[in-house]
């Protein structure tokens, strides 16, 4: 799976029309620099060579040096992965623990007013479109009210220092608001459909009629019996959703200039930085394939009735 | 007689019908722009010059491209397209008009260098070559003169227009009065960033730019944005003045006795921000390492007409050129960064037998002897420098910090709430920017005109273009007021030549009102008078020529 990735991805951005050396066009840019540019990426071999050499790195877990950056991929990728990471289980964890609780709240009062409003607004957040969002927060709550940072991950002149101090970091919390609180609304759309849909069905259930028969509370039905069983499709699309995310916050890193994986990745593809871009993509590929394990072994846990590898 | 008079009627009646006998119709014609998203004003401009272009009988497909297939089809298949939207930006070095009069028109540059759109005048290059060599002011004036009217003549490019720098900053935080406007760059100038001036207790200047800068080293061109910070941290020989003269910066005299000889007096008492002093064998080194093989490609143009350099004194040295320069102190002495030879000539030693060249080079803790140091370079992040409390002009601000913001909208909503209190790098509508201040009166706006232009380029490789009348009449409906009103909103000039108005000593004053702008009557005439022919509403080529070149795909 990853070699198809990272087969692709070179293919890709050389098929793609242009250099990295487009990036320096000027009335002093000779065709002498740019030979000179070219060598010094190693983009004046053939391309089987310059394919070998890539493979040769990656089983090394060399992923090459950024011709933009001028350091090695792994430092790039691995200076924004945490942010990435930061922001995207923040408002995973937001946006799931609110749908569930919605949506199971939702299933209850099937039919109320509440419904027939809240529906539309889920589905409404959930279709906006990211920077349509990410803008309205900004100017409702940086530009008008004053209350967050427009931007940045740090104030000004300040320093992310290691992961730890960033954890406990005032400063980087308080920037991470605006654009955890974007991400937050674009996902908590699909745990709130999700886990309503599955409540719906799950209230049909027999074993639902015979809480009913027992005499059972209709919030102990709803929340000891039936949402324990909704949740099984919730959490497999947790798992999905954080390895999609990982690489699928391009728009909200770039309206908030939050240093992340996206903007790395938006910055690569612009600047035709191979290596970075190839980089990303094993990565985000890398981590769907874990999240992928991870929602079927999850899945499996939670639910005696799928088993793994046995055959019944 | 009558026999006569009948031959006579026959020729002229013959020479009439001929004249309006149509060639082949013009195929259609691509004009190549880049996305709206990306570049609006120039899409916009792009499609009103189409629109006037169709009242000549052409057929116009306006075709945006992105950025790097943009760049790809225009620099690397110079036969394939017809007509392009294309700029030159504004920088410091430009202040002297030898780099685009000599690059963008001279033929030699025609194959593979600048000259993209393949124009070949051996008059002019006559002219850029003399005013090269000319180290007399007024003759070398006289030589840009005439340079410039050949180029009006010829109308190689559409010359759209000379656009505004527009920046905003906080004026309760900073000083108005210590605001240095350089000719051709604004406010947003190295002159200001050493003048300006606290009127409270903020001391840090905080500023926005919208793309990261690549690198920062002494050996690199950072992009526009890093050449800011690259500006203020290394010292030159020579700075552009902010009437655009060169003049002596780390240097304390600058002497040329002849014109293939410069002599040098380095100022004294300078250091590196490691400690060391800055010697004379620093200077002579900084001279000729982008000259090393091709281990700093970026720089090495610049260095291409030095024959050697040689310290003659414990502060002085000679340069020698190959040729002589009248740009050489604007365009090389200004644009060389001092490097201190103790850390670059043990990189450069090693990177002989390496395929990195020394602009790959990112030092931990760069050693600089300008008027701020680095001492945080986040590039997706931000650049923070500070002030050199022992440099000879020293700033009166404490930090320079550069926040990197792609969003536009962000850093004008940051500039409102103080997060940013200069707002440096704004590609969006200028009017905004105006009604902002106003809204906000602790805003100040500042807008001045660029050295750069905008413009669209004729493919002379490829038919029609390469009939002088045709690009004179294409050119002729090209309305430029309308351009600047509506495409830039009113944030620029008309522009009929390469030299800004904003470099008054070179620009030719009036030149924009000889070439008739939207005027579709003038141009059809220039048309007529060359033998294009107007069938029904497509225009068509001169009696006898075929149309052989194939439309863009």
């Amino acid at each position: 799976m990853l070699w198809a990735v990272a087969t692709l991805t070179f293919l890709l951005f050389r098929l793609m029309p242009g250099d990295p050396t487009l990036n320096f066009l000027s009335p002093t840019f000779t065709d002498e620099t740019r030979t000179a540019l070219l060598k010094s990426f190693g983009l004046d071999k053939p391309l089987w060579q310059q394919y070998l050499i890539y493979l040769g790195q990656l089983l090394r877990g060399d992923f090459g040096r950024s011709f933009l950056q001028q350091a090695p991929v792994a430092d790039v990728l691995l200076a924004a992965l945490p942010n990435t990471v930061i922001l995207t289980l923040v408002s995973l964890c937001i946006a799931y623990a609110f749908g569930i609780i919605a949506g199971a709240f939702l299933a209850f009062r099937r039919g109320a007013l509440v419904e027939a409003t809240a529906i539309p607004a889920a589905l409404a957040t959930r279709a906006a479109p990211e920077f349509w969002l990410g803008m309205l927060v900004l100017a409702l709550f940086a530009f008008q009210l004053g209350w967050f940072p427009t931007g940045g991950a740090v104030s000004p002149g300040g320093s992310l220092g290691s992961l730890g101090t960033r954890l406990t970091s005032a400063d980087f919390w308080w920037h991470l608001c605006l654009p955890a609180l974007t991400l937050t609304l674009f996902l908590q759309g699909l745990p709130l459909l999700l886990m309503r849909a599955t409540m719906l069905e799950v209230m049909n259930d027999e074993f639902i009629v015979m809480a009913r028969m027992k005499g059972l509370s209709r919030w102990s039905i709803v929340m000891r019996h039936a949402a324990r069983n909704a949740l099984l499709p919730v959490v497999t699309a947790f798992a999905l959703g954080l390895g999609a995310s990982i690489g699928g916050n391009v728009v909200i890193e770039t309206v908030f200039a939050w240093p992340g994986i996206g903007r790395v990745l938006v910055q690569a593809v612009q600047g035709a930085d191979y290596p970075v871009a190839q980089g990303a993509f094993i990565m985000i590929a890398f981590v769907l394939v874990i999240m992928n394990t991870v929602a079927d072994l999850a899945y499996a846990w939670l639910d005696p009735r799928v088993s793994v590898g046995a055959h019944r | 007689m009558k026999r006569l008079c009948l031959s006579v009627t026959f020729a002229v009646l013959s020479a009439a019908a001929s004249a309006q006998e149509p060639g082949d119709a013009i195929r259609p014609i691509t004009l190549l722009t880049q996305p709206q998203a990306a570049a609006p004003q120039e899409y916009q401009a792009a499609e009103v010059i189409a629109d006037a272009w169709r009242k000549l009988g052409l057929t116009v497909n306006v075709r945006p491209l992105p950025g790097q297939q943009f760049n790809q089809v225009i620099w690397y298949e110079r036969q394939r397209w017809d007509a392009t939207t294309w700029q030159m930006v504004g920088r410091p070095e430009r202040s002297d008009p030898d780099e685009l009069t000599y690059n963008l028109f001279v033929s030699a540059n025609a194959a593979n260098g600048y000259d993209f759109v393949g124009y070949k005048n051996a008059e002019y290059d006559k002219l850029a070559q003399e005013q090269r060599e000319e180290l007399d002011l007024d003759k070398r004036k006289a030589l840009i003169m005439q340079a410039q009217e050949l180029i009006n003549h010829d109308q190689p490019y559409g010359f759209e227009v000379h656009p505004f720098n527009v920046v905003a900053y906080n004026k309760t935080i900073w000083d108005p009065k210590s605001m240095i406007s350089q000719a051709g760059i604004g406010i947003r100038s190295t002159w200001t960033w050493l003048n300006i001036t606290p009127l409270g207790t903020q001391k840090d200047v905080i500023l926005n730019s919208v793309a990261p800068p690549t690198n920062l080293n002494p050996f690199n061109i950072s992009g526009q944005q890093g050449s800011w910070a690259a500006e203020i941290v290394w010292d030159r020989l020579m700075r552009v003045d902010p009437e655009g003269l060169p003049k002596p910066w780390a240097a304390e005299k600058v002497e040329r006795p002849d014109a293939t000889t410069v002599n040098v007096t380095l100022r004294k008492g300078m250091k590196w921000s490691d400690g060391q002093p800055v010697t004379i064998e620093d200077a002579v080194f900084s001279l000729v390492a982008p000259g090393y093989g091709d281990k700093a490609p970026m720089y090495k143009p610049f260095v291409g007409n030095i024959a050697g350099v040689e310290a003659t004194g414990p502060d002085t040295l000679t340069i020698k050129l190959k040729k002589p320069d009248a740009a050489f102190l604007v365009s090389s002495l200004s644009k060389l960064n001092l490097a201190p030879k103790h850390v670059w000539q043990p990189i450069f030693d090693d990177l002989k037998n390496k395929p990195q060249t020394a602009e790959s080079i990112m030092e931990e803790h760069p050693v600089s002897s300008g008027p701020f140091r680095i001492i945080k370079a986040s590039l997706n992040q931000e650049i923070v420098l500070e002030a050199n409390p022992d440099h000879w002009s020293h700033p009166k601000i404490h930090r320079w910090i550069m926040r990197i913001m792609p969003n536009v909208e962000a850093s004008m909503g940051a500039l409102k709430s103080g997060e940013l209190n200069f707002l440096a790098d704004y590609t969006g509508d200028p009017e905004l920017l105006k009604d902002l201040a106003k809204s906000s009166p602790n805003i100040e706006v500042s807008q001045a005109l660029d050295i750069g232009f905008k413009f669209i380029a004729y493919n002379e490789r490829r038919p029609p273009f390469d009939n002088l009348a045709f690009r004179q009449a294409i050119s002729a409906v090209i309305d430029r007021k309308l351009l600047a009103e509506d495409a830039w909103g009113g944030a620029a000039e008309p522009a009929n030549s390469w030299i800004s108005p904003a470099l008054g000593v070179w620009h030719a004053k009036g030149i924009v009102d000889r070439v008739p702008g939207g005027n579709v009557a003038a141009a059809q005439k220039i048309l007529k008078d060359a033998g294009f022919v107007l069938v029904g509403n497509v225009l068509h080529y001169p009696k006898g020529e075929k149309e052989t070149t194939e439309p863009f795909h």
